[in-house]
Order: structure tokens, then sequence, then C-alpha cells
């Protein structure tokens, strides 16, 4: 298996849509806290966390690593390959869902790095330090954390499911970025809100949880943000892969 | 790559009453039963669209057969703990990435089955891409990607050879190299299994040849056996109709071609000069015609072709 996580980090690793992708996460993550620093929404430590806890909008970003780490195997033809040195697809879909986490670990840990290097001497011009001792600050990072290695996983369960990548790139993105919000402007399905993707990642990384911050809509608790976030990434994956076992591939 | 390891049960391929049926009830390979020795290249021949592809892809359970089985030493090849150690396989020119080098093709492979790198080297040379190595893929030719697509079978020093029209695209020098490679990889014991749409291209290196057309075995068997009884002579005589009588009188199968032109099947030509001589026919030529398996194979094919077989219909 670990043989098979490498091999997985190799394809990700020798070619280059990692490395736009992680400059993307980077520029969204600086501008996370730039933006808010420089108009001067940040008042208190309170404040200060989220804005930590929000790189974990760059869920998109790895999102969309995970749907091209099964797709382009499809497009290109590799999966042949693969299948053949791995004939048992339940150990080729296992060493993905891992290798894609840790990728989703790693991009967390460059994002927050970046963040925090940005963030905290800004913050101490402002005379608000972050001090260690607040609860806080520990759980916007482990939120960033834990978001990311689970979108990796969702974005492959998505591609599993669509194969194809332009569709599964366009629609993933699309939902994610802007169906699922539209949910919280209409009155009754608004409350569903927290079990779609964005909602549960909200309720694992709002720091102030007061429900006004969501239109009304009360969030889940962070363990139920993070048991909703691991259907979202086990369901499809599962989906996929029991639905690719049987497959032919030609 | 001096010795073939082994395979647990022998490295025979195996393919027993295989049947594919596609969506839309596409008969792609039908009740297919063949086997192909260690120690031989064997050619699988056919049309384009008679059923090859699919059926290597069955071989390397890659694709479910509706009835039927396929196996490499006795299991099939999910079954095989070690599969690219045992069986290497190349079967689409195009399964590369193209922002990928040649080099981390293989290396990707190599980290899965647990190989070290040293044999993406070792492959890379043996297929002649060790300049191209660390090039991208985008920019191969189609028969660097041949190339590359052999490279990745050979990366576990396998047994079995299976490789799917590894001739398209290869210069015709490359294809030379192609036919001395096969041999030597046969020579060390080793399965070798090629599929190709043009006779020729493995003519001069198979042992053995696997027919197929529609999905259906044709014939199965060594070249010679196949081209026996097939050979031709040819006479030219001013008296051509008159031999022909004579010819048919001792039950020789004559075919008039043009008006001083004979086309002999089935007899040796120091009979037809005898027998000119004995009947004072003046001849102006008398020679023999090996029949190559190119006529044998488009006879075959022609002949399966006019024959009532449903490739659509089910049974
Ligand atoms: N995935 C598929 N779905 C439906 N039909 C297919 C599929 N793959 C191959 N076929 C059909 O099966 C037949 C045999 O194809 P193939 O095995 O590729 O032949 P060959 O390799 O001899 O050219 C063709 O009629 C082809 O169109
Ligand atoms: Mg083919």
């Amino acid at each position: 298996m670990i043989n098979l996580v490498r091999a997985e980090f190799l394809k990700v690793r020798t070619t280059q849509v990692w490395f736009w992708l992680l400059l993307a996460a980077l520029a969204l993550s600086a501008l996370l806290v730039i933006a808010p620093l420089a108009s001067g929404d940040i008042s208190t430590e309170r404040d200060a966390a989220q804005m930590f806890a929000n790189a974990s909008t760059a869920y998109i970003i790895v999102f969309v690593l995970g749907v091209l780490g099964v797709t382009t195997e499809f497009r290109y033809q590799t999966i042949t390959a693969s299948v053949l040195t791995t004939p048992s697809r339940w150990a080729l879909v296992t060493a993905k869902m891992i290798a894609f986490a840790l990728l989703g670990v790693a991009y967390a840990a460059a994002c927050v790095i970046l963040q925090l290097a940005i963030g905290l001497p800004w913050l101490a011009t402002k005379h608000l330090g972050v001090s260690p001792a607040s609860p806080d600050m520990p759980r916007a990072l482990l939120a960033v954390f834990a978001i990311l290695a689970l979108f990796g996983i969702v974005g492959l369960g998505v591609g599993a499911l669509l194969r194809n990548q332009i569709v599964a790139v366009v629609l993933g993105v699309l939902f994610l970025a802007a169906l699922q919000n539209i949910v919280l402007a209409i009155p009754v399905v608004r409350y569903a809100w927290p079990y779609l993707p964005g909602g549960s990642t909200a309720s694992i990384s709002a720091i102030d949880r007061s429900t006004d911050n969501f239109g009304g809509v009360h969030l889940l608790p962070v363990w139920g943000g993070v048991g909703v976030l691991l259907l979202w990434a086990f369901v499809p994956a599962v989906i996929g892969a029991v639905y690719s076992m049987n497959r032919d591939i030609t | 790559m001096t010795s073939a390891p082994g395979l647990a049960a022998g490295g025979r391929i195996s393919v027993d009453r295989l049947t594919k049926v596609f969506s839309r009830r596409i008969r792609a390979v039908d009740d297919l039963t063949f086997s192909v020795e260690p120690g031989s290249v064997t050619g699988f021949l056919g049309p384009n669209g008679a059923g090859k592809t699919t059926t290597l892809r069955c071989i390397l359970g890659l694709v479910h057969p509706t009835s039927g089985r396929a196996t490499i030493g006795g299991v099939e090849y999910r079954a095989i703990p070690d599969p690219l150690r045992a069986v290497g396989a190349a079967l689409e020119s195009s399964g590369f990435h193209p922002a990928r080098t040649g080099r981390n093709h293989l290396r990707v492979v190599c980290r899965a089955a647990g190989l070290p790198d040293r044999r993406a080297d070792e492959v890379l040379s043996v297929v002649g891409l060790t300049d191209a190595a660390r090039r991208k893929v985008r920019g191969y030719s189609l028969g660097m990607r041949q190339r590359l697509a052999l490279a990745t079978a050979l990366l576990g020093d396998p047994r079995v050879l299976v490789l799917d029209e590894p001739a398209n695209g290869l210069d015709p020098d490359g294809i030379r190299w192609l036919r001395g490679f096969f041999r030597y990889l046969a020579d060390q014991g080793r399965t070798v299994l090629i599929s190709s749409h043009q006779l020729g291209e493995v003519q001069e290196t198979a042992d053995r040849v696997v027919i197929l057309h529609r999905g259906r075995l044709v014939r199965a068997g060594s070249i010679s056996e196949l081209t026996a009884g097939t050979d031709t002579v040819t006479v030219r005589s001013p008296q051509a109709a008159a031999f022909a009588s004579a010819l048919t009188a001792q039950r020789v199968q004559v075919q008039q071609v043009d008006p001083g032109t004979l086309v002999l099947r089935g007899v040796p030509t120091d009979r037809v000069g005898h027998l000119a001589f004995v009947h004072g026919i003046e001849l102006h030529e008398l020679s023999r015609r090996r029949a190559d398996l190119e006529d044998l194979f488009f006879a075959l094919t022609e002949q399966a072709a006019t024959a009532p077989v449903q490739a659509g219909a089910p049974r």
C-alpha cells in the first residue's frame, strides 16, 4: 500500500497541475488575510482566528486537484497501466484516497504558513497579538487541515462518478462556489444548507457560531460538520469505486 | 534481462470459449478458443474490428468476458500476485499523460510495482529511447510512443508479453528491430503474443498464428501448416486449352486465367512438366508460386466475410 500511495504522489508530482493549483490556493489564502486586515475589519482576537480559519476556502482548489487525480487517468487512459499494475481496484482507490487526503494536508500547511507569515506581523502592528493560550487559534488551524484533507477525497469521489474531466470540474466548481450558497436565500430549503459541503465546512471552521452570520440558519456542531463532510468525502468515493469495480476498461 | 523468471504454472496463455458482448449487442468476441505456448511468438491476426484488442483486454482482466475464461499460467490475470513481474502488456499507444516525461511514466509504474527506478533506465535503453527519456510524451512520435509502451511492458522482466499492434507507427527499421527482438524474447523461453491487422508484420517472426474475423476463430496453427497445399503452379503455353483438358483428365485442378495461361493447384512442377512432354505440349513458362500468408489471410477473411456469420445477432 505504501508503494501505491508513493506512486500516486509521483503521478501528481510529475505533471504540473499541482503547482498551478497550489499557487492559486496560496493566492486565495493571501487575499483572505490581506483584504480584511487592509480594510480594518479585524478588531478582536476572535476576528483574527476566524480570518485564519477562512483559509479553508481553498477547499475548492483541493477539490479540483482530487477531481483531476481521477479524471486525467481516464482522459489519457493511464488507467490501463494503473489497473494492470494493481488489478485490485479497491487497493487503487484506497491508495488514491490516502494520497489525496495527504495532499490536502500539504496544501493546508502551505496556506496556513503563508497566512501566518503575512497575518501575525500585521496583527502585531495593530496591537492584536494572538495569544497561544486562546483556544480559537488551534481550532482555526485544525479546521483548515481537516477540511482540505477531506476535500481531496471529495474531489476523487466526484471524479470517479462523473469521469469526464471538464464536466466534473465545471459542475463541481459551479456547485461549490455558487449553487450551494443560493440555497441560503431560499426559505425553508435553506435549513438544509449545513448539510451541504459549504455548510458543513462552515460548521467546522466557524469560530463565532452566532446564527445571524448565516442568515438565521443554525450551524451543526463541529463534530456534526466533520461527520457530514466525511459522508461527502466517502459516499461518492465508495459509490464511484464500486461502480467502476466491474466496469470494462476499454 | 537474461533469464525468464518462472511463473508459478508456466507461461501458457489459454483462452477458453471466450465471448464478449458489449452493450447494444455488439458481439466483439464470439466463442473464441486458442492457446499460446511458452517459447514461441504467436501472431494474433485479424482485420480492424475483428476483436483482437477486446480479447487481449479480457486476457489482462481489463474487460470482463460475457462468458468463457482467459488465463495465464492457469490463473486469471487479477489473481497473479505480482502481475508486472509475470506479464508485460502494451495496449494502446495513447496511454500516457502528455505532460509527463517518458522516464517519469515508467517511474510511476516502477513505484507502484515496487521496482527500482533503475529498471526504467534499463528498459529505456533496451527500446532505444534513452535520448528522449526526459522529454514530455506530448512531443513523442507515434513510433516513440510504441517504444515507450513496449518499455512499460518490459519493466518487470516478465515471462509473458502481450502486445497490441506493437508495429503500428514504426518505420521499416523499427519493424525489423522489433522482429529480431521478439525472436530474442521467445528464444529465452518467454511467451510472446502480438496482435496485428497486417500479416506482413508478423509473418516472418511468428511461429504460430491465430486468425480472427468478426470475433470468431478462422484458423490457428503454424505458418507451414496453414500454407500447406496452397502453392500454385503457373503454366504459359500456346496450346493452353488443349493442355487444360489433358490435365483435367488427370484430375489436376486447373484454372485458365487467360487464353495462354493456366494456374494449377496441388500439383508439383515436375509432374506438370512430365505431362506436357507426354502430351507434346509446348511450354513457355512453368513456375511455382509459394502462396504467402497474405493471400491466405485475404482468402480466409474473405471466406469468413461471405459465410453466413451474423456477427451482431445473438445466438
Ligand atoms: N467499449 C466498447 N463498447 C462497444 N463496442 C466496442 C467496445 N470496444 C470495442 N467494441 C467493438 O468490438 C469490436 C471489436 O473491436 P476490437 O476488439 O477493438 O477489434 P480489433 O482490435 O481487432 O480492431 C468492434 O466492432 C468494436 O467497435
Ligand atoms: Mg485493436
